[in-house]
């Protein structure tokens, strides 16, 4: 009872406390009014009416600051150690697969220093429904654009579309650029399959993600297929791309990752090539800057060239334990597993990394290479390697 | 068959009535389910054992970001590293930032430590200010009535419902927070160093100063230089405390503390970083770890 008599006499007092209020303020209102009134009157009388109105801001007019992309500057270079010459390294060949001078080598060819490349990354919002994306990729002597594609923000039932030039989302690899792998070299399997620039091409992609607890996503991309070394029928587009990706957690710490793709397209004797992908990432976290990370895959090829039809396949498993913020080290198999000749094609790869910061890294690593060919010998290539990769500017995070 | 098929689709419906929030941190989370309480399904992203700016982006976390009708998300840059990929990916068009279940709960914050000048050479320096600022209890009601009205605008059926949970959390936040004020006022440590800038909302609040910190620059790992020299100051300044959080490495407070006579005490950064459920244990933790 007396909580009510004292809320009320509260309340009441509150009201007439706003009564009040409005109706000073009311008074001061008319008091202004009255003032301008005189105001303008003495001017009047005086005549001595100002003309000027005052300057209150300066903006540029036709200024778009604001709007700039984010641009990032992505640099890679490297100190090579090399037991075999420039000029056969050059020339060499992956028995099956790549013929002796068609390796095209663009990262760390040359024994001694190296520039590999400075990459111009852009990123922009396009407007409500799109976003934009470019990479452009500058060698020492050649211009190429990367990337280059949009995609779509808005669009409902957990779809989005991309189109451009872009990498296709076939495995684990193949969508990440060389700056984000976990070794220097492309995987062995990919290069022999696609080349250095793996499944890149003008195209559309669409991806739907499954409203499950756990990660199920959906994709679909076609491609012109102009990579010559799976497909590269220049009559039509030819390439289609799907795969299927999941992920689960095992509590907070460990997460896997594995997805099964499928490329089909038409090759440069205008028969089929099917490639079969299956990759496998498992991720394990030992506090905020520590983890153990294993990724597998395995792709199969058959390329039916008319005459028959070609089984390749080849493999690669890589594992990366991240000690802290600053260190982590690594190890690599590469293998053909199925070829005219698969004996012995194996590569071994090991790394430490030094990162003093996030947007740099310096890496130096030791690789045996036995997959190659020189003028049909089989070689042995050793090679120590020391890179040093740069992310300077406005450069977003990368994806798992 | 159509009846199968509208009947879950009807009980999809039901089930999912709730407005789906996805926040970043377990404050955020904590505080949208005290405004949301049964009408709403809050999932935290990242989990309060790792550092906030190094999540990792699970796929794991795409499939909660697709179905989210919000997304809170702390702000001033402290997610930078981790969550726009993931949005990216989610191909959810409600959550983009700019749609109208997006929400950045820094934007109702008067930050501090805005520096005047931004560069990577200044180490992990946020150009917003300060994003640590879920340290501070009073900032606690500027969050809820910011996700009140965001929940008035997504789910207009309930606005009468937020408003009198907001009331209600607002009432009994006030209550606690008397508490821990006169608590705070008999605190008889005045003066602090910490590992990173985590704590400076807390300590801006409550008279308390930040000496130094243990890491050189923001994001920047301890160097033996850098450590000596703050040991030196220490000395000086008789500071006796040394704040430190859960996921960094412990070995250099515990080295400074040995050579300072300081104590190292384990401060949680979020809700449930030390253990203990509630929004009030979480604020209390603080207080007493520091004071005690």
């Amino acid at each position: 009872m007396k909580k009510k008599i004292f809320l009320s006499a509260f309340i009441a007092s509150s009201l007439f406390a706003d009564a009040e209020l409005d109706a000073m303020k009311k008074q001061l209102e008319q008091q202004k009014i009255i003032t301008q009134k005189l105001e303008t009157k003495l001017d009047i009388l005086t005549k001595k009416v100002d003309s000027k109105v005052e300057n209150v801001n300066t903006s540029s007019s036709f200024s778009q600051n604001a709007y700039l992309p984010d641009i990032a500057l992505i640099l890679n270079m490297s100190a090579v150690s090399r037991d075999m010459k420039n000029s056969d390294y050059e020339k060499l060949s992956i028995p099956g697969f790549i013929d002796e001078g068609e390796m095209h080598l663009p990262f760390n060819k040359n024994r001694g220093f190296n520039l590999n490349y400075a990459e111009v990354a852009m990123h922009s919002v396009v407007d409500p429904y799109f976003e934009a994306f470019a990479m452009f990729h500058l060698h020492p002597d050649e211009f190429e654009i990367g990337e280059a594609y949009v995609q779509t923000t808005a669009l409902p039932y957990g779809l989005r579309v991309k189109a451009g030039k872009f990498k296709s989302n076939f495995g684990r690899e193949n969508a990440k650029h060389q700056h984000s792998w976990h070794f220097d070299a492309q995987p062995i399997i990919y290069k022999a399959l696609f080349g250095p620039d793996s499944i890149s091409d003008a195209g559309i992609q669409v991806q739907y993600i499954v409203p499950t607890d756990d990660y199920l996503m959906l994709g679909l991309e076609a491609m012109q297929g102009t990579n010559d070394r799976s497909f590269g029928d220049t009559d039509a587009n030819n390439l289609y791309v799907g795969y299927v990706k999941s992920s689960v957690d095992v509590g907070d710490d460990l997460s896997i990752l594995g997805g099964l793709s499928l490329a089909h397209g038409t090759n440069t004797t205008h028969h089929k090539t099917d490639i079969y992908g299956v990759d496998l990432t498992l991720r394990n976290q030992f506090g905020s800057y520590s983890s153990l990370m294993w990724q597998s895959e395995f792709l199969q090829r058959d390329k039916d060239i008319g005459s028959q039809t070609t089984k390749q396949a080849g493999l690669y498993s890589e594992m990366v334990y991240q000690y802290n913020n600053n260190y982590s080290a690594g190890i690599r198999y590469d293998a053909i597993t199925k070829n005219s000749d698969a004996n012995n094609l194996t590569k071994y790869t090991t790394m430490v990394e030094f990162k003093p910061f996030p947007m740099s890294r310096l890496r130096l690593s030791y690789s045996y290479d036995k997959t190659k060919e020189l003028n049909g010998e089989r070689e042995s290539i050793n090679e120590v390697m020391l890179t040093l990769n740069i992310a300077a500017g406005a450069h977003g995070a990368h994806d798992y | 068959m159509k009846k199968i098929i509208l009947s879950i689709f009807l009980l999809s419906v039901v089930l999912f009535a709730d407005v789906k929030i996805d926040t970043t941190y377990s404050t955020l989370g904590v505080i949208a389910q005290k405004i949301g309480k049964d009408k709403v399904s809050v999932t935290v992203l990242g989990s309060n054992k790792y550092d906030p700016h190094f999540i990792v982006p699970k796929p794991s976390l795409l499939s909660k970001l697709r179905r989210a009708d919000l997304l809170i998300i702390n702000g001033g840059g402290l997610e930078l590293g981790w969550l726009p990929p993931l949005i990216r990916s989610a191909n959810n068009a409600n959550i983009q930032n700019g749609a109208k279940g997006f929400l950045d709960i820094s934007h109702f914050i008067p930050m501090i430590d805005v520096p005047t000048s931004v560069s990577r050479a200044f180490g992990d320096v946020h150009s917003q200010g300060n994003p640590h600022y879920s340290t501070d209890p009073h900032l606690v009601l500027n969050i809820a009535k910011a996700i009140e009205s965001k929940l008035e605008e997504l789910d207009a059926d309930n606005v009468s419902y937020y408003q009198q949970n907001l009331d209600d959390f607002t009432k009994e936040w006030s209550s606690y927070l008397t508490k821990l004020d006169s608590k705070m006022s008999e605190c008889k440590v005045q003066k602090v160093v910490q590992y990173h800038e985590l704590f400076n909302y807390f300590l801006k609040r409550y008279n308390i100063k930040n000496y130094g910190n243990i890491e050189p620059l923001p994001g920047i790992a301890p160097s033996s230089k850098h450590t000596i020299k703050l040991i030196t100051m220490m000395r000086k300044n008789h500071i006796k405390r040394i704040l430190q959080d859960v996921y960094h490495e412990k070995k250099t407070a515990k080295f400074i503390a040995s050579k300072t006579d300081a104590k190292v005490v384990i401060i949680p950064h979020d809700k449930g970083a030390t253990g203990g459920k509630t929004l009030q244990e979480f604020y209390s933790n603080i207080a007493d770890k520091i004071c005690q």
